[in-house]
This record gives structure tokens, C-alpha cells and sequence, in this order.
């Protein structure tokens, strides 16, 4: 049997420790579909795999122990999901182009959850649309509020919604419904002067909780739509750590043309000798400084007025090195 | 036009006498037709508003006996002979004496409730003729929260007086030991059945004293209670102090028990 | 009278009114709900037609024009008082059939019990009250059974249909405006609804025994008392006084009321640290015998008009009508333990 293990493996099919069976890995940006698209799934499973399927902690399915010869079979089933995805795809019945740069993952998302700033999914799907597919092994995920359920920080770049809370005082009848909230579940950026509210602008993380819990209306969000990005947080052998903030109160065009300049970064800066060509962003930065990748990155990026950009970013979690 | 009753009027304090720690009396000036038992909301700009009950009725003077126990009062505390405070009202019905009159009076009351009833005290101690026998039946916590030293003294001249403490380190002959409860089997009342009877004090005091009076053959529709609630307007819009189907600002208040017992928050 | 206008005749009339008054209706507040990427309908200042939610309930009411949210009573210095000035313009406020029972209750406690208030009734004498009919119920409504659903005493009653905007006009100051601007002239009657979904019966025996039931303790843990039910209700009355202080040092500030809920924290509390009602069970009982039972013993008919707006705005989904439809129990419970 021979098999070209790297084109394999950019077509989105795993060498398992099962001699000649590979498993397909099906990318679902955003962690949500339409689920008649589950069929497709279903299908490769029952007649092409052992009839299970794995879901993947990237909110994708791995459909295991299928053959190699049936790949060719395998990529025209997979058609419907990469289509109804709106998969960027240059082969028709090709399957999937490149592996490299993972499954965007989100949160359930403000469709669902009420403490979801923005819609997750489809801002996800923004992002896979704008650099996928790529060779390169990059980690992002999208969650709606602080609470972080997508973990995002142990992302390379992860994206933390906020809301802007706009007050009307003169909606507030001073119940504290907002300050207890905001002490309770959140940072206790809120308190009460003269019966009225100040937010600490420099301490709110824009949860909305003063948003959710207000009675009156005082509290509403903003038109405008924020995000916290938080870079290089990473699993692994050497130095898993998490993310730190980069920017606070960035806007999503900002975020999307930051990630497309981290490829130019990484092209630039990647160690070709690594094992596979395959190296985490954090550690290039940990090699080139960080100076030099904020100098990437903020290439052509216009934050607006409310953004807050960090001057310089430290690193810590576990050395095992 | 509806006339604002929002806006207050500035009175002067004219005397201070303090009772203990935290219990002081303000004379205030106001000419006007007063009730014992009927309150003001005294004000200080930017500290607020609370309703407190007239403790003595003068020629051109409103007495005002105030516990310090919150934002509004702690300020008051600050004010003394000569400044100014802010009032409006007198709002409730207070207390009629009419009621009282020709019948055995018996006054109980508890700590800071002597305030509101003192007007009444104070009345049939000047016109002892008036009722066929009083007795007030005053209880405080301790002799260092006892109001209104000096009055007892004329007070004893012309009614029944007893004045207890639920504790004291020390006893002297000046007051006796044990809840205001205790006392009221003990009443010295010809005619228990006709005796009008005033109850003022903490809800749960008040509570236990009828149930009492009751076990000692009072009779119910002779017993008149008042009632301490929240009350931020004084003119039955605010809502704070609705019980029931009663707004006790402007309906009471004083209740009598009748009434009163069916209040319940 | 019954007009016939186009929409753009009843703008124009709109913007004349808008010279002397604000008008006041519910309003598409665009992502504005506590939720993101979902909108709030609530009132607001309209210039249009347009700008007037016609078939969605709002989620607040039309007491926010008459009673505001946050109001300033008068002003203050050390040595003087001075009195709030009033709004320049007058109020002109669209409201359902259930709103305009609610203005009954408004006028009731504001003005006929004890002294008037003096602020309720400013800004009350020269409002002006336009009807919206209803169709058709919108869901938690039981106006029907409260028997709010027809009202006869509005200025003028406003319909859109196909572009063109029908009145019944009641009101001799804008008789003018609608001759000249219509179309025609019609019989215009208000849409009002003869059924809900939900329904109500409240026990013609009910007591106050009913607070010994143990129907009010599911509401300890399922009420999170944020009063929501309180500020979206158009018969819920209440206020609390705040004085504000402009600076640390200086004395000058002012005086303002601000709506107040009586499921809320603080509502009975006294100075010295008493409260009564501390579990929401027994608040809920408060304001639910508030509302079909005791308001009526003393005005002789029921506050709550059966909006049913705080069966939609309550985050821990507890119904009020469910509440109501409880009480025929929590009465059979009570009397039978008076019998034991």
C-alpha cells in the first residue's frame, strides 16, 4: 500500500494507528448546521467507516476507520456539508482542501443564549470564509460573553464579545439590580452615587450583565458591537498557557485583518525544519519577540476610538521544558 | 390649582433635650391645628425625608422625639437650637382625644412609641378631670433608653404610672424590672370592660400587649393601636405603607384594634 | 366623529400637534431588549404614524409619561426650596383599551385619594388620550375577563388600515384638524377583542385568610424579586423619594421620586432596620392581593386591567393569571384548615 501521508493529511483524513484506515474530519465553523446536513455524516459512517461517529472537541465530527481506497467515495459524500457549509473549496468532490488551520469554534451564541453579546456562528463563518483554506496550524474560537464557555483563551486567538452598556439615568430607579449583578457575577465595576449608577469603564469587561438584569430599561446595549481579542493561548508538551488580552473593545473587521496578517507573521518567521513544517504561532513570537509580531499584526489596522491596545504582553502557564 | 404638598417649609429648632445617647427631643416651630399621634416628614436636604411622629404639642411649638437610627435622623442629630429643618405635613389622623374622654385610660406603651401617644399624656395630665382614672404603663429596654425622665415625674402627680425596663444591671426604686406584658394582669382598672386602652410600640409588643388585655376581660373595640410604617409621601400615593385595603398615612396611624388586627403586611 | 385620512394628512397633523405637545407611544427600540439582537417595544416620542407599534404589546407603559421613571420635585439650597418647573409641552399618549382602565386607577389614587398630587395632576390636566384598538389578543392577555377590553372615555381612536389612517375623534380641539385633513367622513368604531386565550376567575370569597396558604411558597425560590412584573404594569402606582446632592461639601441638590416595586428589596423598610415581607412568596402575595383584591375593597372595582405584561416580562416565567387562577384553591385550602 502506498500513501502519500502528507496528502493525506492536508485532505483533512487522519493517519490512525489502525494500519490502511483513515478517519475524515468534517470542519463545522461556528459549531452550528443545518441538520438535515447530518445525513451526509451519517452516510460516510454507516457505509464507508465502523458506523460511529466521533464528535470532536474542535465541534467537528470524526468519521473513523475507513479504508483508504474509499477516500475518493469518502469526498464526494462529504460535497453536501462542504457546501451547505460554505467550505472555501477549489475541487469540487475534492473534499477538503487543507487541515492545517482548524475548525473555527463558537458558542452557542447570542441565537440561543441570553448572555451571548453577538452571534458567534456567524461571525465564526466570517472568519473561515477569510483565511481558510491554510496550511498553517492556527487555533481560533469565538465565545459570546466574559463567562467564556468556547474557552477561547486557550486559542491563538480567541474572541470575547462585549457590550458597550449605555446608560439612561433617567430610567434608573436605583433597585441595584445591576450593581448587586455586577458584584456577584461579574468584576464590581458598578456603584451607587447619589442613587444613581457609575461604571467603571476602565474595570467592565462589557458582560452585559447590567443589560440582563435591569428592570427598567436604564441599562441598554450598544449599537456598536465590541470584542476583547486575546492572543496565543495553546495547549501542548512544552508551555501550555492562556491567552492574554491583546486589544479590548476591538471591532471585528480589526480582528479579522489582524489573524490575515499573523499568516504573513508566520510565513515570514516559521521555523521550516519543524517537525511536519508544523509550529504554533506562540512559539515564533516567543522567538522573534513580540514587538515584531504587534508590528505585523496592526499592519493597515485602524482600531476605532474605544479600543484599548496593549502596549506589550507577557506570557506565563507551565514549563515542562 | 392642587396645592403641592411636596414641597416643605422651614422651621426653626428652638430646643434640644436629649434623653439618652441617641434619643433627643427638637422643639420646632409650627402654629397650626396639631393631633397627638399625627406625624411630619422631617427633612434635611440631601439627606431626605422621614416621617416622624409629634411628641408634644405647644403654644407655636411641635415637639419631635427622634432615635437616631438612620441616614436621615443621624443628620438631624447635627442640628441644634437655632438651625433649621424642613417639614411638611402634619399628615394621619392622630390621635382624638374625644374618644378618651369620660373612661378609665389605660396607656401602654413601648420604648420610642411613648413618643407618638405623649400628646395624650400629656393632655390628661393637665386635665386629670376629664378621664375617671389613667394609668400609663411605659416600658423601655433598659434605664438608659428611658424617654421622657423628667415628664414622669409630673405625670406621676395625677395618674398611675408604671414605668419598667425588660433589663437593668442595677435596680433602684425609680422603675421595675420585667416586660410591659407582665404589668397588665395586674392593672388596676374598675371597669375593665369599658376602659379605653392606647397600645403604641414595636408591632410585636403591641401584639403581645393584646393579646393580653384580652385575657384580662378588656374588650377589643376599646383598644386603639398606631402603626410605624415606610412612608416616603404621607398622602397615600407613594404606596409604601398600604396594608390591606389601608393606606396607614392616611388612614391611620392610629387604628382601632378592631381594624388594626386585620392589618397584617 | 369618523374620519377617513391619508397617512401622510395624519402626519401632518401629528406634526402640528408636536408643536404644543409630545406624543407618546410604543416604539421598535432596535436591539434594546436586555438580550442582544433583540429590540424592545416601549414608549417613546413619535413624529409619525410610522414610528407607532401597532401590533406588538410593549413591554412598558404609557404611566412613564404621566408618572416618569425618574422624576425632580424641586430643587434645593441650604435657605430654599424651589418647586420643579413643569414640561413646557403637554402630553399626547396612544394607548390599548387596558391602558386607558389603567389611567382610572392612576386618577383614582393620584387624584381623588387623600390630597392630589400635585405633579400627577400637571402633567395629567392637559393630556390627551388616542386609542388603539386590538384585534386580537395578544398572548397573556385576559382583559376580557377583567373586563377591561372596551373603552368609551378616549380623546380620539386611531386605525391604520392600508395606508390610510381611520379616527373616531371625541375631542372639540381636533375636530378642526380632522375636518380639514379628511378624506371622508365614516362610522368608526374601535377594534376591541370579545375573547382571550387566558383566562382568569378570581374566588368571590377571597380573604386575606389566603396568605396562610401554601400557595405563596413556591414564589420564595422561583420569584427573584427584580420587579420587573411592578415597573411593566400600567396600574402599579408606587414611588420612592431620593435626594440628591450635587456636590460633597455644598447643600444645593434636589428632590426626585423614582418608581418603586414593592417586590424589590427595601420597599417596607424603617429607619432602624425593620422590613416586612422578606421572602418574595409573601410579596407576591402582597401585590397579588393588591391588584384583585384589596384595590377594589377600597375604590370598589379591580386594579389589574389584564395586560398581561408581566406575565411577558417575568424572567423566571411566573404568571400572574396563573397567580389569579390559583387563589380558588389557596381559599379552599384555608377554610378547610379553619375547619380542622
Amino acid at each position: 500500500m502506498d500513501m502519500n501521508t502528507k496528502k493525506l493529511k492536508k485532505n483533512a483524513f487522519r493517519i490512525t494507528k489502525k494500519r490502511y484506515l483513515t478517519a475524515s474530519r468534517v470542519r463545522v465553523p461556528g459549531g452550528h448546521m443545518n441538520a438535515e446536513l447530518l445525513a451526509a455524516v451519517t452516510k460516510i459512517a454507516k457505509e464507508y467507516g465502523n458506523g460511529t461517529v466521533h464528535i470532536t472537541s474542535r465541534q467537528g465530527f470524526e468519521i473513523p476507520d475507513i479504508p483508504f481506497g474509499d477516500i475518493p467515495k469518502v469526498n464526494e459524500l462529504l460535497q453536501p456539508l462542504i457546501e451547505g457549509l460554505h467550505i472555501n473549496q477549489q475541487a469540487k468532490d475534492g473534499g477538503y482542501p487543507s487541515s492545517g488551520t482548524r475548525n473555527i469554534t463558537a458558542c452557542i451564541g447570542n441565537c440561543v443564549c441570553p448572555y451571548a453579546c453577538y452571534d458567534t456562528t456567524a461571525f465564526a463563518k466570517r472568519v473561515e470564509g477569510a483565511i481558510f483554506p491554510n496550511d498553517l496550524h492556527f487555533k481560533i474560537a469565538l465565545t459570546g460573553c466574559p463567562n467564556d464557555c468556547a474557552k477561547v483563551r486557550m486559542h491563538d486567538f480567541g474572541v470575547i464579545g462585549m457590550t458597550l452598556p449605555q446608560y439612561d439615568k433617567g430610567r434608573c430607579v436605583n433597585c441595584e439590580a445591576c450593581v448587586k449583578a455586577c458584584k456577584k457575577k461579574s468584576v464590581e465595576a458598578l456603584k451607587t452615587v447619589n442613587f444613581k449608577v457609575e461604571r467603571n469603564h476602565a474595570k467592565c469587561i462589557g458582560c452585559g450583565e447590567c443589560v440582563i438584569n435591569c428592570p427598567t430599561r436604564a441599562w441598554t446595549r450598544s449599537s456598536e458591537q465590541y470584542y476583547r481579542l486575546t492572543l496565543m493561548g495553546r495547549t501542548g508538551k512544552k508551555n501550555p498557557r492562556l491567552g492574554e488580552d491583546f486589544i479590548k473593545w476591538v471591532d471585528e473587521d480589526s480582528i479579522v485583518k489582524i489573524i490575515l496578517n499573523t499568516y504573513g507573521y508566520v510565513k515570514e518567521y516559521i521555523d521550516t525544519s519543524a517537525p511536519g513544517g508544523k509550529e504554533h504561532i506562540g512559539y515564533i513570537i516567543d522567538r522573534t519577540g513580540f514587538a515584531e509580531y504587534k508590528k505585523w499584526a496592526m499592519k493597515g489596522v485602524g482600531l476605532g476610538s474605544d479600543a484599548e491596545l496593549r502596549e506589550t504582553i507577557y506570557w506565563g502557564g507551565v514549563d515542562y521544558t | 390649582m392642587t396645592r403641592n404638598e411636596y414641597v416643605p417649609f422651614s422651621s426653626h429648632v428652638l430646643q434640644v433635650t436629649r434623653h439618652t445617647a441617641i434619643e433627643y427631643t427638637f422643639r420646632m416651630e409650627y402654629s397650626g391645628e396639631l393631633k397627638p399621634g399625627q406625624f411630619f416628614e422631617v427633612s434635611l436636604p440631601k439627606f431626605g425625608e422621614a416621617p416622624i411622629s409629634v411628641s408634644g404639642i405647644g403654644d407655636g411649638t411641635v415637639d419631635f422625639t427622634i432615635r437616631r437610627v438612620g441616614r436621615v435622623t443621624n443628620e438631624i442629630f447635627e442640628k441644634y437650637a437655632g438651625e433649621n429643618l424642613l417639614l411638611r405635613g402634619p399628615y394621619g389622623n392622630g390621635f382624638d382625644v374625644e374618644d378618651y374622654k369620660g373612661k378609665e385610660l389605660v396607656i401602654i406603651a413601648g420604648g420610642t412609641g411613648l413618643s407618638p401617644v405623649k400628646g395624650v399624656v400629656d393632655y390628661f395630665s393637665g386635665h386629670p378631670d376629664e378621664v375617671q382614672g389613667m394609668t400609663l404603663l411605659a416600658g423601655f429596654k433598659s434605664p438608659s433608653d428611658i424617654l421622657f425622665l423628667e415628664d414622669f415625674g409630673r405625670w406621676k402627680q395625677t395618674m398611675d404610672v408604671i414605668l419598667t425596663v425588660d433589663f437593668a444591671e442595677e435596680t433602684d426604686n425609680s422603675c421595675q424590672i420585667g416586660l410591659v406584658t407582665e404589668h397588665i394582669p395586674q392593672l388596676k382598672v374598675k371597669n375593665k370592660k369599658e376602659a379605653a386602652v392606647i397600645v403604641v410600640g414595636p408591632p410585636v409588643m403591641m401584639h403581645f400587649c393584646a393579646k393580653g388585655l384580652l385575657e384580662s376581660t378588656f374588650s377589643e373595640e376599646n383598644i386603639w393601636v398606631s402603626f410605624e410604617r415606610k412612608m416616603c409621601c404621607g398622602i397615600g400615593k407613594c404606596g409604601h405603607c398600604k396594608i390591606d385595603d389601608s393606606y396607614v398615612c392616611l388612614d391611620g396611624p392610629v387604628f382601632p384594634y378592631l381594624k388594626g388586627k386585620t392589618l397584617i403586611d | 366623529m369618523g374620519y377617513v385620512l391619508k397617512t401622510k394628512d395624519m402626519d401632518a397633523i401629528l406634526k402640528k400637534w408636536g408643536g404644543d405637545a409630545i406624543i407618546f407611544a410604543p416604539v421598535r427600540y432596535a436591539g434594546q431588549s436586555e438580550f442582544s439582537g433583540q429590540d424592545s417595544i416601549r414608549y417613546g416620542a413619535v413624529k409619525s404614524i410610522g414610528d407607532i407599534v401597532f401590533d406588538e404589546k410593549s413591554s412598558f407603559t404609557f404611566k412613564e409619561a404621566l408618572l416618569p421613571l425618574c422624576e425632580t420635585l424641586f430643587y434645593f439650597t441650604e435657605n430654599s426650596v424651589k418647586e420643579a418647573d413643569g414640561k413646557e409641552k403637554s402630553a399626547i399618549i396612544f394607548l390599548r383599551s387596558c391602558d386607558l382602565h389603567a389611567l382610572r386607577v392612576f386618577d383614582e389614587i393620584y387624584l381623588n385619594s387623600g390630597p392630589a398630587d400635585y405633579y400627577y395632576a400637571r402633567l395629567r390636566e392637559n393630556a390627551r388620550f388616542i386609542l388603539m384598538g386590538c384585534e386580537k389578543s395578544f398572548r397573556n392577555c385576559f382583559c376580557v375577563d377583567m373586563g377591561t377590553n372596551i373603552s368609551q372615555n378616549y380623546d380620539a381612536y386611531i386605525k391604520l388600515d392600508e395606508g390610510n389612517v381611520h379616527v373616531d375623534n371625541k375631542f372639540d380641539g381636533w375636530t378642526a384638524d380632522f375636518e380639514s385633513a379628511a378624506q371622508s367622513s365614516a362610522t368608526v368604531t374601535p377594534d376591541y377583542v370579545t375573547d382571550t386565550d387566558v383566562h382568569v376567575r378570581i374566588p368571590e370569597n377571597l380573604s386575606l385568610d389566603v396568605m396562610d396558604s401554601n400557595m405563596w411558597t413556591e414564589y420564595d425560590t422561583r420569584c427573584i424579586n427584580c420587579g420587573r412584573c411592578n415597573f411593566s404594569c400600567p396600574t402599579c402606582t408606587c414611588f420612592t423619594m431620593q435626594d440628591i446632592h450635587y456636590t460633597d461639601n455644598g447643600w444645593a441638590g434636589e428632590r426626585r421620586r423614582v418608581h418603586a416595586s414593592c417586590m424589590v428589596d427595601g420597599f417596607t423598610d424603617v429607619a432602624g432596620g425593620a422590613s416586612y415581607r422578606q421572602g418574595n412568596g409573601q410579596r407576591m402575595r402582597f401585590k397579588a392581593l393588591h391588584k384583585v383584591y384589596d384595590y377594589k375593597k377600597r375604590f370598589g372595582y379591580h386594579m389589574c386591567v389584564g395586560c398581561g405584561r408581566c406575565d411577558d416580562v417575568c424572567p423566571e416565567y411566573i404568571s400572574f393569571s396563573t397567580i389569579i387562577n390559583k387563589l380558588e384553591q389557596g381559599m379552599e385550602e384555608v377554610t378547610v384548615n379553619d375547619e380542622k
